[in-house]
């Protein structure tokens, strides 16, 4: 069974897309039995989730407590995740009245998460329509690939 | 949310408004045990856009105006694309007009079902969100799940892609799919009109509010099928205007408290377009199954209760699978699967309209174009726009009438009348901050 890299985002909305952009690099690398796909709207994951063992999310946060292009890693683990603003893809966020968070609850309680379930959250500044990347995210895409690689192959033993 | 005391009165505020695509804000004023004041800051209209089109060649605003929304992308597209045509003076053929509202099924299907499935049946079952309602019944959102699939499907084979359809250009498709490939999704849809029939069962049996009301009504109409990817307009009082006469009849006005323009009908003032407008001006459009559902469900033929929108949406969706299945029949049956997938649309300076509707309601362009082809000027006026005023109209009638309830049940009720109009705020603003300020 592959893994899968699941980039959410809106490529119109500033730092919002840096799931997809993230999603794209890791494709680019072409690591063997990995699938990378991008979704604007979070709750395609509930049907990605699914059919694989091993799965990363990648998408932009708003914590408010680190710098812009930080990296955040949490692993979904038997707890539910919190469902607050500081959290990873809450829906205070996106653009979205369910986000990622709600997209994994509601495949939680559908019995369709998966063995191993990672998310890697990029610290947005910017969410504008229309605006660009801001520079400390662009400058972060570095950190984020590398988090969403050490995930899988932490996965995979290596 | 918070409850504190203002003077003699109380303030009383949620953070955000949940289950309403995007963000926005709401505010509601109360003095003296009327309600006073209702201001919606849900939506903004895609100004930026409009800016970002100009001086753009012709054959782009299909794709770049699918990029406003993540959920009715299709709807921007096909606008678009009429509008564009419209003004290059090129018509298309009935196979592209027909692969065209074959992909609107898609759409239909898919955001439908997550309005009533994920978004709005919580709220008549009982449950603060789609979460907690699969816990208890995992069979009822699996089931949603899988009717967004097929909607997901058709418009991935269709269009190119679920989100943001890349095969739509200005004249049709880059490719139309193969009698093969419209075979495998046939026995999917299939399966989804079971589920859609199930859904108008279920919404059906729900529990509404007595609370009908006197919108003026908008929409398309043909001279033959439901409305969607076709048509000119109607409305309830009786008049009807084609698409390019809609900056005629349609006026969009500056509202104070929010950056959103605000639509009125000519003589009329604020009015609806969506799924209830749609329904009852096109009560005799519906095709065989749909039409029999929605009788099945006590829909007469016209709805005037904005709760029980949710009914008239899985009618919808009815409508969308069933013509579907129409659609591909068809395709098979004739010569169209060799049809070139579109036409030429030649450059020429001119004016063009398009009106489509989307489905939370009619999705209106225009494109003014160069000789060249280049776009002088662009106009996008979505439906969520068109519907503020009627929304905001319907909270103050809503609210008034339960003042006694306590703060906690009165904005989950508030809550409930905006999502019966699905508004589609994701294209703009941030942070819905739901505010009712009783003085």
């Amino acid at each position: 069974m592959t893994a899968l890299v699941v980039g959410i985002g809106n490529g119109s909305r500033g730092d919002d897309a840096v799931g997809p952009v993230v999603a794209e690099r890791v494709a680019r690398l072409g690591l063997a039995g990995v699938e990378v796909v991008t979704h604007e709207e979070p709750l395609a994951l509930v049907e990605h989730l699914a059919g694989h063992e091993d799965v990363v999310v990648v998408d932009a946060v708003r914590s408010g407590v680190v710098r812009p292009g930080a990296v955040h890693v949490i692993h979904a683990g038997a707890a539910p995740l919190p469902r607050d603003p500081v959290a990873l893809g809450s829906n205070r966020l996106g653009s979205h009245g369910l986000g990622v968070i709600e997209a994994v609850e509601l495949a939680r309680a559908l019995g369709r998460l998966p063995r191993r379930l990672t998310l890697v959250g990029v610290e947005a500044s910017e969410l504008g329509v229309g605006a660009a990347m801001s520079a400390p995210v662009r400058e972060g895409l570095d950190d984020a690939v590398r988090a969403v690689v050490d995930s899988l192959r932490e996965e995979a033993g290596l | 949310m918070t409850h504190k005391g203002v003077g003699e009165g109380r303030e009383l505020t949620a953070e955000t408004l949940a289950r309403v695509e995007g963000e926005g804000a709401m505010r509601v004023v109360v003095r003296d045990g009327l309600v006073s004041d209702v201001e919606l800051r849900i939506y903004e209209p895609p100004r930026f856009f409009e800016a970002m089109l100009r001086g753009r060649g012709h054959t782009e605003p299909p794709d770049l105006t699918s990029r406003i929304c993540g959920i009715c992308p299709v709807a921007y597209e096909m606008s678009a694309c009429r509008a564009i045509e419209d003004a290059c003076g090129v018509g298309v053929p009935e196979d592209v007009a027909l692969m065209r509202r074959l992909l609107y099924c898609g759409e239909w299907i898919e955001s439908h079902t997550l309005h009533v499935y994920l978004l709005h049946a919580p709220d008549f079952l009982g449950y603060p969100g789609a979460i907690e309602l699969a816990a208890d019944h995992p069979d009822v959102v699996e089931r949603g799940l899988r009717l967004k699939k097929a909607g997901n499907a058709l418009m991935t084979l269709v269009g190119g892609r679920a989100v943001h359809p890349v095969n739509v250009k200005v004249g049709g498709f880059y490719r139309f799919p193969t009698p093969a490939e419209l075979g495998v999704l046939r026995r999917e849809l299939q399966g989804a009109l079971e589920d859609a029939l199930a859904t108008v069962t279920m919404a059906s049996g729900f529990e509404f509010p007595d609370f009908e009301q006197d919108h003026e009504y908008v929409s398309l109409r043909t001279d033959g099928d439901y409305p969607i990817e076709a048509g000119s307009f109607v409305t309830s009082s009786g008049h009807a205007f084609g698409v390019d006469a809609f900056g005629e009849w349609i006026s969009e006005e500056h509202v104070p408290h929010s950056n959103a323009l605000h639509a009125r009908l000519r003589d009329a003032g604020p009015y609806v377009v969506g799924p209830l407008a749609r329904y009852s001006l096109n009560h005799d459009r519906l095709p065989p199954t749909a039409r029999q559902a929605a009788d099945a469900a006590g829909l007469g033929p016209t709805c005037r209760n904005p709760f029980r929108s949710i009914v008239v949406r899985a009618v919808e969706i009815v409508v969308a699978c069933e013509e579907a299945l129409r659609i591909i029949d068809r395709w098979s049956d004739g010569t169209s699967t060799h049809a070139a997938p579109s036409v030429e649309v030649p450059a020429r300076a001119g004016v063009g309209h398009g009106a489509t509707e989307a489905p939370r309601g009619t999705l209106y362009q225009r494109y003014e174009l160069a000789a060249d082809g280049t776009v002088v000027d662009a106009q996008i006026v979505p439906p969520t726009s068109q519907n503020q005023a009627s929304i905001e109209s319907d909270l103050r009638g809503f609210v008034q009438h339960r003042l006694h309830l306590d703060t906690e049940e009165l904005t989950r009720q508030c809550e409930q009348a905006i999502r019966n109009y699905d508004p589609c705020i994701s294209c703009a603003t941030h942070f819905l901050d739901l505010t009712v300020d009783a003085r």
